[in-house]
């Protein structure tokens, strides 16, 4: 990229499984209230609000209407990405680097508590042709978990070694929803939700908001001591119908990854980025994504976990805010990953810091086992 | 015969088209959140319609807002209460039958849906019970009429049945 884009401050939510005590004007508001303060800005301040909100999961046309006056969008420039926040704050990037916007205000949220999942996810599918088929996304994750097991001998021991590894570290999360003292036993034991996923394997229902600042280089610098650049930033769909692709590997994944590595310059993954956040709705998407974007040849992700490389502490932490198994709203998830990725590169993670890191990778995804792939490298310096 | 025969030709070659039609309803639940809980819960123990107050422009905003649009600031917790008469600022008269989609039943038809102005200047959105149009024109004088019974209300707008026409002699006026 010719010219930097700087996140320069970040603010979430607690996640939790129901903010009946707000609205989804004020759990966004929660977030937005955070980066105003943490940058001395005011919503007078902001040029561009750029949010992110699903009409499905708000259950009204144009979900950005709800929050309009909380962004400053009275009068003012708003943009709605429906995907993931992850999408939006790659908006924001493009709006600063095309010279047209300076300060950018980036909201994603949901509550997934004040609707139905399964029928949203159903209403995702083709419908003519494929939502009689009864599926939700944790059905058709089942297919992919099996076909990705199948086909490279991923065993459900190593999958549960994710949720054990997640839950656990959520616990240095406060912001985590559901943190967890797990055994690989007590995930093998949990209710079986559609085989193999079962409880423990997939993540809760969750409520939450995230927000963020982004302005180009020179004003970055002057409003905040310390932003984080985005180095590279890609994503990438592929096929919707079940069948057209193989379940087990992720191609679109990994386009997105080498576009945004070439963009930052990196030539090896596993060496050059010190920390990575990647979204795991259930357990075994975090052994495949990591074979998308390249830590690993196709169908070794298992032997990482086994070995430790993604624990705190191993060669790379993946994940160390807990993921989006310890509990993150869809929509929002790909957008917690980029904020906990700031926190990282600011030396503001507390106890779940990485120590030194410099670059740092998010993932997001939308849709149907992993159907449109996201990647974001971060970088300090 | 030649002609009748090309006659039915030309009927079967009407397009069929074909449509794939859902009927299965989904479900929401939305929290009102605190201030849209207070406008919610002043309607239902005190009969009071509120908004909140812009502590910079002193603007009142119904629905109540956290934000200000206009100035952008944090709204804090300042309340008024809104005068309960004002005038008909527009309406649109509804004809076409529409489910209500909280309860499922359909409303009776005709009936004017309006943009009223309460005698303190900050607008507010209601049916109005006049269903004659030859009786309605925007400037008319409307009064809220509440749901009596305490365990029919606690539904926010809706714990207001309508707007009646008050001060017949202004609302001739405006009609002439």
């Amino acid at each position: 990229m010719t010219e930097r884009v700087g996140i320069l401050a970040v603010g979430q939510t607690k996640y939790c499984p129901n903010r009946a005590d707000v609205s989804e004007e004020e759990l966004a508001y929660e977030a937005i209230k955070q980066v105003l303060e943490a940058t001395g800005l005011t919503l007078s301040d902001i040029d561009s609000a750029v949010t992110c909100s699903q009409d499905f999961w708000d259950g009204r046309t144009i979900s950005s209407m709800n929050i309009q006056h909380v962004v400053g969008a009275h009068l003012s420039h708003e943009d709605k990405v429906t995907e993931d926040g992850i999408n939006a704050v790659y908006c924001a990037m493009g709006q600063i680097l095309s010279g047209h916007q300076d300060i950018v205000l980036v909201v994603a949220h949901t509550k997934e508590s004040q609707a139905e999942k399964s029928l949203i996810e159903n209403a995702a599918f083709d419908p003519a042709l494929m939502r009689q088929l009864g599926l939700d996304f944790t059905s058709a994750a089942a297919m992919q978990a099996k076909r990705y097991m199948y086909k490279y001998g991923i065993t459900s021991e190593q999958c549960a070694k994710v949720a054990v590894k997640n839950r656990a570290n959520a616990k240095n999360n406060p912001l985590a929803q559901e943190p967890m003292d797990i055994t690989i036993e007590d995930v093998l034991s949990s209710k079986m939700l559609s085989s193999p996923i079962r409880l423990l394997d997939a993540k809760p229902t969750s409520d939450g908001a995230c927000a963020m600042i982004l302005a180009p280089e020179a004003k970055a610098k002057k409003i905040t001591r310390k932003p984080v650049w985005i180095l590279g930033a890609s994503n990438c769909y592929e096929t919707h119908y079940l069948g057209d692709r193989d379940l087990a590997d992720c191609d679109a994944l990994t386009k997105a990854a080498q576009k945004a590595y070439s963009m930052a310059g990196i030539k090896n993954p596993l060496r050059q980025i010190d920390v990575a956040e990647i979204s795991e709705e259930y357990t075994y998407q975090e052994l495949l994504w990591m074979e998308g974007l390249g830590f690993c040849n196709r169908g070794e992700a298992g032997k990482l976990i086994d070995r430790g490389v993604t624990k705190m502490g191993g060669k790379l932490p993946v994940n160390p805010s807990g993921g989006v198994l310890s509990g993150n709203p869809t929509g929002v998830a790909g957008m917690t990953r980029v904020a906990e990725a700031v926190l990282q590169l600011r030396g503001e993670g507390s106890d779940r810091q990485v120590e030194g890191a410099q670059v740092a990778l998010a993932h997001g995804v939308t849709g149907i086992c992993g159907q449109l792939q996201a990647v974001m490298i971060l970088g300090n310096s | 015969m030649a002609k009748a025969s090309s006659k039915k030709k030309a009927e079967e070659k009407k397009p069929e088209y074909i449509h794939v039609t859902f009927n299965r309803p989904r479900q929401y639940s939305w929290s009102t959140g605190r201030y849209l809980g207070h406008f919610y819960a002043e309607a239902k123990e005190n009969k009071r319609i509120v908004g909140n107050r812009c502590p910079k422009c002193k603007d009142i905003w119904l629905p109540p807002t956290p934000v200000c649009p206009k100035c952008k600031v944090d709204m804090g917790w300042d309340w008024a209460e809104l005068p309960q008469t004002g005038e008909v600022y527009q309406y649109t008269y509804l004809v076409m039958p529409l489910w209500d989609p909280h309860y499922g039943e359909k409303w009776a038809n005709p009936y004017p849906s309006a943009i009223i102005l309460l005698d303190n200047g900050v607008f507010y959105r209601h049916r109005l019970e006049e269903t004659d149009k030859d009786k309605l024109r925007a400037g008319i004088r409307v009064q809220a009429v509440w749901k009596e019974d305490y365990e029919e209300r606690g539904h926010g707008m809706a714990d207001i049945l309508y707007f009646k026409t008050i001060d017949e002699q202004e609302a001739k006026r405006c009609l002439q």
